[in-house]
């Protein structure tokens, strides 16, 4: 029952620096939660490494955040377990998992001057007022509020919000974070510059980390592993690069990357990928024998616009947009398929010009429509193709 | 790659501006009000006010009066239709039992024991309660409900008609309860939520209270409680919580969940939540509802009739029983007793008036 965060452990661990000793894995196995009849997390099992940053990536609606609260133990599983280190934490009470939480809405307590608030968890552990001070004023050095300490939440900014809510998950040192998705309520810039700010943090104190998330950006800025779920399933789970460059889905496919990866519905006939708007490539591997409805994808930075006829297939310029970095050419395919394109900023080109799209094919993927699977085969690169 | 509408034919001209009368009634820059408006809303705001506080009015100046000026018909102005004169609150400071001011000490003490205590009580009570149907689901089975009435009515019967010892009977049907709720009761489908018991607390008060009370005067007279500050501090409390338990529920369950969930997490027990965060969050409707269950207790007369006689007596009973007497309706001692019998109720509404302020979530959840 040392997990339980005696006052002992907790006063020791404060008063004794840095807390990567503490730092244990976490671990979720076959867990189901039901809302009514919602399946809404269906068999999940994640194992997080001690120090590592995970992120739960998804929809929203896809149940991440249940299970970030079944983690926390603000939700009851209605089976499975939560391992925190070797302790089965499934039934423990919240305030006994020595686990802190940062809040999409912070909740910091609003009556509650910024230093009381950073040391409530310590205040309810009984710890004599001075140590309190010290460690209060040693967590909130590490988010640079030490100036701020007197102040009310409501006199500060957003971000400065959000530092108040990290410096009070951080202050007992628990043995991991929980994060729900604390950086959607901030603007664009703040929420760059805090996303450095914690990416750093969580290395300087190499706490386990769960982060939840809808966004990718941040997902693949901050994660060292990323969980992606859908429909309360996991889909795939990998670094960031592995879940970029090697999705094994549609779904996974489709969310990862912005604009994300376009998407060309067909079938499989006789070896050859065929798809309305005279789209026809040849294919390599096991399963081309034909019939299968399949999905052709291919990233937009891996693709170019060209002058017609010299492409996969031909179309034409739907909107060109610089979004400053980048050009971004979409053209439209059929009837509902539109695609996006990424050319260099430099690049300009009319509205309802006709083009030519092509990306080397090594880059492509191919996708089973029915089922959303990544399919073996893969398109054949003609010899001789750059 | 929908179409684009076409845009609509001909524009629309702008308003046309109010003219006449109508332009009396229309602001003349954003944010002010207009002056036809105001003219309307502090005429009336005026006419009310004047309505309102000219009881206080005359309170104040007929304790200023000598009976004389009392009983020559109605005069209006001081030092104008009559000569004010203190000799009613001189009566006040004189504490020989003569005086009839002197009187009015013990049922002064009684009301402030009895509002006071009863309301921190009921408050406290009220609050918990309030709080635990606010965040605690709960599903008492149907069945088990009316097992539960059932048993109490066959004790009574049994003890009233059949003569069985009290405790006995009280101690089998005690636990003929538990055996069937555990046993025949998980058979029970129905259920009640929390809506529904909020419901029915609140329904407590539906009953007229003249109905209540000559039982409520049996029981008391029974244990021999009658007349005691502590009888009537009870049914008072009794009284008011379903006032209490209603108007906080809405207040608690306003308060962001995520702040208790935080609470729970940063390692607090769900008392000290509620102390630590959820009373300082809900300190206005406290503060609103402390105010209205006190008022509620210090003017209360039917139940303070039936319950005190002399020890107990409060403040409505001494002001309603001071019409009779050999010298007549004393005009003047009862506008003085009843001017001090306000000051309490005023001073606590000023003291909480603090409290309820608006914005004490602000900061608490947006970005």
């Amino acid at each position: 029952m040392s997990e339980a965060g005696t006052m002992a452990d907790d006063g020791a661990a404060i008063g004794g620096g840095r807390a990567h000793s503490r730092a244990r894995r976490l671990s979720i196995e076959g867990l189901n939660k039901w809302f009514g009849s919602n399946h809404v997390v269906k068999d999940l099992s994640i194992s997080v490494e001690p120090s590592e940053f995970l992120v739960l990536l998804g929809p929203s609606g896809c149940g991440k955040t249940t299970a970030l609260r079944i983690i926390a133990g603000l939700e009851q599983a209605d089976s499975g377990q939560v391992l925190l280190g070797d302790t089965d934490v499934t039934n423990e009470l919240p305030k006994y998992r020595d686990i802190a939480m940062v809040f999409q809405s912070y909740a910091l307590y609003p009556h509650k001057t910024v230093a009381e608030n950073i040391g409530f968890p310590l205040k309810v552990r009984g710890l004599k007022p001075d140590e309190r001070a010290e460690a209060v004023r040693d967590a909130a050095a590490q988010v640079h509020m030490e100036e701020l300490l007197e102040r009310y939440p409501r006199q500060l900014s957003g971000g400065q919000r959000q530092r108040v809510a990290l410096a009070r998950a951080i202050v007992r040192r628990p043995s991991a974070f929980l994060m729900d998705e604390p950086l959607s309520n901030l603007d664009a810039k703040l929420r760059g510059y805090m996303r450095a700010e914690l990416k750093h943090m969580q290395h300087e104190l190499g706490v386990t980390t769960v982060y939840v998330t809808h966004d990718q950006v941040e997902a693949m800025t901050l994660a060292h592993r990323v969980a992606i779920m859908d429909e309360g399933a996991l889909q795939q789970i990998g670094t960031p690069r592995e879940v970029y460059d090697n999705p094994a889905n549609l779904f996974v496919a489709g969310f990862m990357g912005s604009p994300p990866m376009n998407f060309i519905r067909g079938s499989i006939e006789n070896g050859r990928f065929e798809s309305g708007g005279g789209v026809g490539v040849p294919l390599e591997g096991e399963g081309v024998g034909g019939g299968t409805a399949a999905v052709m994808g291919f990233r937009p930075e891996d693709a170019e616009v060209a002058d017609p006829g010299t492409g996969l297939f031909d179309t034409t310029v739907y909107a060109a947009e610089l979004t400053g970095d980048v050009t971004l050419v979409t053209v439209a395919l059929g009837g509902d398929t539109s695609l996006a394109i990424k050319m260099p900023k430099e690049y300009d080109v009319d509205f309802d010009r006709n083009v030519a799209v092509r990306f080397p094919l090594e880059r492509g993927f191919l996708f089973d429509a029915a089922s959303g699977e990544r399919l073996s085969a893969r398109f054949a690169v003609p010899p001789g193709a750059a | 790659m929908a179409e684009i509408p076409a845009p609509t034919p001909a524009p629309l001209p702008a308003r046309a501006r109010a003219r006449g009368l109508r332009r009396w009634f229309e602001p003349a820059r954003i944010g002010q009000m207009s002056r036809g408006g105001s003219i309307v809303v502090y005429g009336l705001l005026v006419l009310w006010s004047a309505f309102v506080l000219f009881p206080f009015y005359w309170l104040a100046i007929t304790s200023l009066k000598l009976p004389v000026d009392v009983f020559d018909g109605p005069s209006f102005l001081p030092w104008v239709d009559f000569t004010p004169n203190l000799h009613a609150w001189a009566d006040l400071l004189d504490f020989s039992a003569k005086s009839p001011l002197a009187e009015t000490l013990t049922p002064y003490r009684n009301s402030v024991i009895i509002a006071f205590c009863s309301t921190a009580l009921c408050v406290l009570i009220g609050a918990m309660a309030a709080y635990a149907l606010a965040r605690i689901e709960y599903k008492p089975r149907l069945g088990n409900i009316l097992v539960f009435v059932v048993l109490m009515v066959v004790t009574a019967v049994a003890v009233g008609v059949y003569g069985v010892d009290l405790w006995i009977a009280a101690a089998v049907g005690g636990a003929l309860f538990v055996l069937l709720a555990r046993s025949v009761g998980r058979y029970f489908k129905r259920s009640v939520g929390n809506a529904d018991i909020l419901f029915w607390m609140i329904s407590q008060r539906i009953l007229p209270p003249v109905v209540a009370v000559v039982p409520i005067y049996m029981m008391f007279q029974k244990v021999g409680m009658l007349d005691t500050h502590l009888a009537i501090i009870l049914t008072y409390t009794v009284v008011n919580l379903p006032i209490v338990v209603w108007l906080m529920h809405d207040f608690f369950a306003s308060i962001p969940i995520d702040l208790e969930e935080s609470a729970q997490l940063d390692g607090a027990s769900r008392l000290m939540t509620f102390f630590e965060i959820v009373v300082p969050l809900a300190r206005a409707g406290l503060a609103a509802t402390t105010l209205l269950v006190l008022i509620l207790s210090w003017n209360e007369y039917l139940v303070a009739l039936f319950l005190s006689t002399t020890q107990a007596q409060t403040l409505p009973i001494l002001v309603a029983g001071m019409n009779g007497g050999e010298k007549g309706i004393l005009w003047w001692t009862m506008a003085v007793v009843i001017i001090i019998m306000i000051i309490p109720v005023i001073a606590m509404a000023l003291l909480l008036q603090r409290f309820i302020s608006k914005g004490i979530l602000l900061g608490a959840v947006k970005g």
